[in-house]
């Protein structure tokens, strides 16, 4: 019998190792194609070829296409149109890859055999820093130096404002630190979850077979985890889009600040 | 994937110790590969198949507004030339109960002068018939006197054997006939 190691199917493996790439100020980077790469091709790889396979101009729509454009129209109107407005669109396609990339890594990490890109911390920090740094830059673009008055709601008292202006700082400053935690904590924690119930499944079911009396009830034990398993696997296609759902909805809510900056809203 | 374990040993921060996602030797490579992915997807995306999806619903949003816009024209049309007709009916039908009551007023006058006249001429024909009874009953009447007088003057002479007096005759049936 294997040893329960839930932790195992998080390891980064080398499958086609490349030399690394040297870049000036900080040192070689190692590029080599690993599990964790090779999910995050095949995912680009297989949104790549849906929509373009289903992005056509068709009055009547066929079913891809109308998939395509449910996708988009959600995006269009509970994303950037629901939480941004009306200058949301600018801002489609960065959310729209957003949302679809994490959502179907997620769905890859839970195919049988397959690697969770999303449960590796250094996945989600890159993400939720590059969306941080977007919002930053789109924040400095469009209001310049007024972009502070985010940090500083207008019509406060000076003795307020002292106490606010910290709190808002951390607050904003942490974003990219829950972002990346939220995501990566919820992919870990189901797989992990799924993994113990599994080798409850064998454990429990083995120990039930060889052993008598009551070391039967293991047969027991090992039929209810299984059915645990099949919940939980529901549970975690939910989360998959869900997670994927919240983490794009929270870059249009920190979108939203900079880009209606001083409209009240 | 438990099989494969023994195969490669697991890296000092992986196995059943601690997260392997903490092991930072492979943070580089996996930040660059996913935002380099990112990058392309963003691109692919942003470029070639947003503006195919928005473009798509787009031509549809026309096509649709496009047709209904045509057949609310068209029904504006139909129902304008409707009230159109309808007017026309509606004029025609005055126009042809007008028509109806000048005719028939007319055909009453015509019918009342043709009466009249007729009256008129029946009127004259019975006073001339009148007139002519009237000249016809004198003229007997006068035969009856001359009548008188001789069947008088023949009953005088028959009973006094003495001819009459012609003035005493004349008297007696002037006498006779005012009485």
């Amino acid at each position: 019998m294997a040893a329960i190691e839930p932790m195992e199917q998080f390891l980064v493996r080398k499958i086609a190792p490349l030399p690394p790439v040297v870049v000036p100020g900080l040192g070689p980077i190692d590029l080599s194609i690993t599990n964790s790469v090779l999910v995050m091709l095949i995912a680009a790889g297989a949104l790549m070829l849906f929509f373009l396979l289903a992005a056509r101009r068709q009055v009547v729509p066929g079913r891809m296409q109308a998939a395509a454009e449910m996708v988009y129209g959600m995006v269009d109107n509970v994303l950037t149109g629901g939480i941004i407005g009306d200058k949301g669109r600018a801002y489609l396609p960065f959310i729209f890859t957003l949302f679809l990339l994490i959502a179907c890594l997620n769905v890859l990490g839970l195919a049988p055999g397959g690697f969770s890109v999303t449960a590796q911390l250094a996945v989600t920090s890159a993400l939720a820093v590059m969306t941080f740094v977007t919002v930053l830059a789109v924040g400095f673009a469009l209001n310049g130096l007024s972009f502070f008055k985010l940090f500083m709601p207008s019509g406060m008292p000076l003795p307020m404002a002292l106490l606010i202006m910290p709190i808002e700082l951390i607050s904003f400053f942490v974003r990219p630190l829950t972002l990346a935690m939220r995501l990566f904590g919820n992919m870990l924690g189901g797989h992990v979850v799924t993994y113990m119930f599994a080798s409850f499944v064998v454990g429990l079911g083995l120990f039930g077979i060889e052993g008598a009396g009551i070391a039967k009830l293991g047969l027991l034990g090992s039929g209810v985890s299984f059915a645990l398993i099949v919940a939980l696997m529901t549970l975690e296609f939910v989360v998959a889009f869900l997670q994927a759902f919240v983490f794009a909805a929270l870059a249009c809510v920190y979108l939203n600040e900079v880009v209606n900056l001083g409209h009240g809203h | 994937m438990v099989g494969t374990a023994s195969t490669t040993p697991p890296p000092p921060a992986g196995g059943s110790g601690g997260l392997p996602q903490f092991d930072i030797s492979n943070w580089p490579g996996q930040i660059v590969w996913i935002l380099l992915i990112f990058a392309v997807l963003y691109a692919f995306m942003a470029w070639v198949i947003l503006p195919r999806i928005s473009g798509a619903i787009d031509d549809r949003e026309e096509k649709i507004s496009g047709d209904v816009g045509e057949a609310r024209r068209l029904r504006d049309k139909a129902q304008a030339e409707a009230e159109a007709a309808a007017l026309e009916v509606a004029q025609a039908r005055a126009q042809g109960l007008r028509l109806a009551a000048q005719a028939q007023t007319e055909a009453k006058a015509r019918a009342a002068a043709r009466q009249a006249e007729e009256e008129a001429r029946l009127n004259a024909l019975v006073s001339a018939a009148e007139s002519r009874i009237a000249e016809a009953r004198a003229s007997a009447m006068g035969h009856v006197t001359s009548i008188a007088q001789d069947a008088a003057a023949a009953m005088v002479e028959r009973l006094t054997g003495v001819a009459a007096n012609q003035g005493e005759l004349d008297r007696a049936l002037a006498s006779s006939e005012a009485a």
